[in-house]
């Protein structure tokens, strides 16, 4: 009856998730090192030292901690290719970040996070319509008790300082239906994309009596204040600009575009910054994208040759485009102009909401590291952007500092810090320090 | 010459007066309290970190149930099966992800927050509860849970091993507030080590406080509110406006008996502490936060580490506060906590108890699904009617 963490179950888990042939339990060790530095004292590592040699057990932990530890010190040099199989970075959470807010405010589902080039971090949330009645009493007529829905977007200092907060005002301008995700340009505006449907409801999340007539498939650009500028999509837009769940948006400002993950149109889209006017699409391979259902995702199947639910467009500074296909498990990769190059499946076993949610760069010149939120599993996986390898990954379901629920969105600041949010029931926003080199060499 | 002192003396005191005055509103501004006395209050700082992640990808669900043992151990219960598919993914057939699993229902935690016990759920020779609610150590170390599921009207007794030792009424035998064998979806229940009474907070269906015999389950006493005998009448939504309700509503929440043996019972929905004597006399009333509606203002209550539990902390899932009362007067000192998910705040702030170095914890229903440690920083003055989130005071805001 006793605590049996480590159990052979969840070693057995670790090394189906993250082995590789050739390397034992290597990756598993990265993953245990991962999960200690980022704050954490492991329990099972605890009950490891303390139990070795009084259970029969205890040998078996003894030898697989050796080999965690022998394996991990041999791994940068141990064959040809993981010569070049870079360090992971290492990050600690920092519990207390952002600072409480006020005004008895409470976020909801937090579909979006990036950092601007200030190193602000903004926040896009989805509010009321996210929020339980028992969150948000103090707007319910007659009024119920605590709390209320913080404004739509939140822009948070590196302390974690509310700096400013809206929900957005202009001519015509409605307030946007389940928005997603959030993008800062180089001129400080800030753009959204919104499905205009609620999203299905997880667990025992908010249940609205009404559910509200949809809105408008859009994304919006707002200027750093929250006024209206540019809106994309809608229901009056021609059939190429015509958008359906557009799940995230990302600036490539020193081009003037700007792409939208178009997630039920199974497509990138490129529109032009200033006008809004429709430049270039693609779907999956680079192939011409067709809508209609995909059979469901089956980890035995070939790869759809659509995306399933295209998650994110990140933008990396040699002009190579990340797309999530979150329920696709993988990651494709594309110029600019949308021309394939390649694909990685990520954890290929996930089936519900899928792996690959959202993708930052680490802040190194080079942006050797992908950061891929997977909220289906709840931690953040950290790949090798040449190879995409996933070389280790840290978080773990909970509500707790360091744990996740659904975790949506990654960003990483100046200083290589990463910021995640969490959607769905999860609603929060978690800062990750990025520990520097030197501390690393402290570890085993 | 005279006249021009005396007019000099009087302007004097009129100064004085108006000076005093201003002191003393500036000083009830200060200490939230009446007069200008300074209130001093016990003060806590949010353990971020505690307690440590549970392994085995473990996930908890609702948590409906804290406790704190001699050894200062602390005791959770929650409910393994609201986690939704997004969180136990692995549970399923064929998983959905590596996230995560049920954690059993009953956890301990030492005092650094490592999991050093877990048991719980159906098992033979007894009726584990189909909603468990609640959990007790009592003053013989035993775990005493309830339920407040549909059928639920009994009270589990177990070890600290998780060996069954008794049960007291049966699944689906609930028969009313008058019944003398059975319950209606109990909350909680505290055993009084002098007499070995148990006092079950019945319930979730039923109306009542229910004295038994802590080792046979016999029934001794039960009443309600006010002492009133109990009435199961459909008692209509709670109105602040109304006349105070002559029943409990549901659920009695919480009953816990004091050192110098005082009943303090939670009537959540009705935003009220009534306080008994043990032979269930009525003693006084208290509304706290009354405006409140849907789910009530007072859930449960613990009483501060102090001999004389100078204190009552007082756990409010409504307003997601934790209010700390003067035990005698009943008064709100002040209160700290917020709604949110970060540390220090609350979502259901639904259990609380303290260890003997005055620590609080607390748990959380709904999508809460926590258990926090608030570490006790000695008296001091209050400042605030309301803190907020109770954050280290290097980072508070």
């Amino acid at each position: 009856m006793r605590n049996t963490c480590c159990n052979s179950r969840d070693d057995a888990y670790t090394v189906a998730r993250q082995g590789s042939p050739g390397r034992g339990f290597g990756i598993g060790g990265i993953e245990v090192a991962a999960l200690q530095q980022y704050g954490w004292h492991l329990p099972c590592e605890e009950d490891m030292r303390e139990r070795i040699g009084k259970r029969a057990i205890g040998g078996l932990f003894a030898a697989l901690l050796v080999v965690l530890v022998l394996t991990e010190k041999r791994l940068p040099g141990s064959t040809e290719h993981e010569k070049s199989a870079p360090h992971a970075p290492k990050f600690q959470v920092d519990p207390l970040w952002p600072l409480p807010l006020t005004n008895h405010w409470v976020l909801g589902s937090v579909t979006g996070v990036t950092v601007d080039a200030e190193d602000h971090i903004w926040v896009l949330q989805q509010g009321a319509d996210s929020l339980g009645a028992n969150e948000k009493g103090a707007i319910l007529v007659p009024p119920t008790g605590c709390c209320e829905p913080a404004p739509l977007i939140l822009e948070f200092d590196a302390a974690g300082k509310l700096m400013a907060s809206w929900s957005g005002s202009g001519e015509d301008y409605e307030y946007p239906l389940s928005p997603g995700g959030i993008a800062v340009d180089s001129r400080g505006n800030v753009w959204i994309a919104a499905t205009g449907e609620l999203a299905p409801v997880i667990g025992f999340g908010p249940r609205p009596a009404k559910p509200p007539p949809p809105g408008d498939a859009e994304v919006l650009e707002f200027s750093s204040v929250g006024r209206v500028l540019l809106k994309i999509g809608g229901k009056k837009a021609d059939q190429d600009s015509k958008l359906e769940g557009p799940l995230a948006v990302s600036v490539d400002s020193a081009a003037g575009e700007v792409y939208v993950a178009d997630s039920g149109n199974r497509r990138i889209a490129v529109f032009d910054d200033a006008s809004g006017a429709f430049k270039r699409q693609w779907g999956a391979y680079g192939e011409k994208p067709e809508g209609g259902n995909l059979a469901p995702y089956s980890p035995s199947a070939e790869p759809a040759k659509q995306f399933r639910s295209a998650n994110c467009a990140a933008i990396a500074k040699d002009g190579l485009v990340y797309i999530c296909d979150r329920q696709g498990d993988r990651i494709q990769v594309f110029h600019k102009d949308g021309t394939y190059l390649k694909e990685a499946i990520v954890l290929k076993a996930t089936l519900g909401e899928g792996s690959v949610w959202d993708i930052a760069f680490s802040s190194d010149p080079q942006q050797q590291f992908l950061y891929v939120a997977d909220g289906q599993d709840k931690n953040i996986l950290i790949l090798d952007r040449n190879s995409l390898e996933t070389i280790a990954s840290f978080g773990q379901g909970g509500r707790y500092p360091g744990e996740f629920y659904a975790v949506g969105s990654v960003a990483v600041d100046s200083k290589g810090n990463i910021y995640t949010g969490e959607t769905s029931e999860g609603k929060r926003v978690q800062k990750f320090v990025h520990l520097p080199a030197a501390s690393l060499a402290q570890g085993h | 010459m005279n006249a021009k002192r005396d007019a000099l003396v009087g302007s004097s005191f009129v100064v004085l007066v108006v000076a005093l005055a201003i002191a003393q509103k500036l000083v009830a501004k200060t200490t939230a309290a009446p007069g200008n006395r300074v209130v001093m209050a016990p003060r806590f700082e949010v353990d971020p970190l505690w307690p440590k992640p549970l392994p085995n990808h473990w996930y908890q669900g609702m948590t409906i149930g804290v406790s704190v043992d001699a050894k200062d151990d602390v005791w959770i219960v929650h409910r393994p099966d609201t986690l939704s598919p997004a969180e136990d993914a692995a549970d399923q057939n064929p998983p959905s992800g590596t996230c995560c699993s049920k954690a059993p229902p009953v956890l301990e935690f030492d005092p650094a927050g490592n999991l050093i016990g877990h048991w719980g759920g159906p098992g033979t020779g007894y009726e584990w509860p189909e909603s468990n609610h609640g959990i007790t150590v009592d003053y013989k170390g035993n775990i005493w849970i309830g339920g407040n599921g549909r059928d639920d009207a009994q009270v589990l007794k177990f070890t600290q091993d998780g060996k069954f030792l008794a049960q007291f009424g049966h699944e689906g035998h609930n028969g009313g507030s008058n019944n003398t064998e059975n319950f209606g979806r109990v909350a909680k229940i505290f055993v009084d080590p002098k007499t070995n009474e148990a006092y079950i907070s019945d319930g979730y269906l039923n109306h009542r406080v229910v004295v038994i015999d802590a080792d046979t389950g016999k029934f001794k006493r039960f009443w309600g509110a006010y002492g009133h005998k109990p009435d199961d009448s459909n008692l209509g939504r709670y109105n602040p406006d109304a006349p105070p309700a002559q029943q409990f509503r549901n659920p009695v929440h919480c009953a816990e008996l004091s050192n110098d043996r005082l009943l303090y019972v939670c009537d959540r929905v009705n935003d009220r502490i009534q306080v008994f004597r043990p032979d269930g006399t009525f003693v006084k009333e208290q509304f706290i936060a009354r405006r409140s509606l849907a789910d009530g203002s007072v859930w449960d209550i613990a009483f501060s580490g102090d001999p004389e539990q100078k204190y009552i902390y007082l756990a409010d899932g409504r307003n997601e506060k934790v209010y700390i009362l003067l035990r005698d007067t009943l008064e709100i000192v002040t209160s700290f906590g917020d709604g949110g998910r970060q540390p220090g705040e609350f979502y259901g702030v639904h259990s609380i108890a303290t260890d003997s170095k005055g620590n609080i914890y607390t748990t959380e229903t709904y999508e809460g699904r926590r258990v926090q440690k608030f570490v006790y920083k000695g008296l001091a003055p209050v400042t605030k009617l309301d803190q907020g989130p109770p954050w280290p005071s290097s980072r508070s805001n």
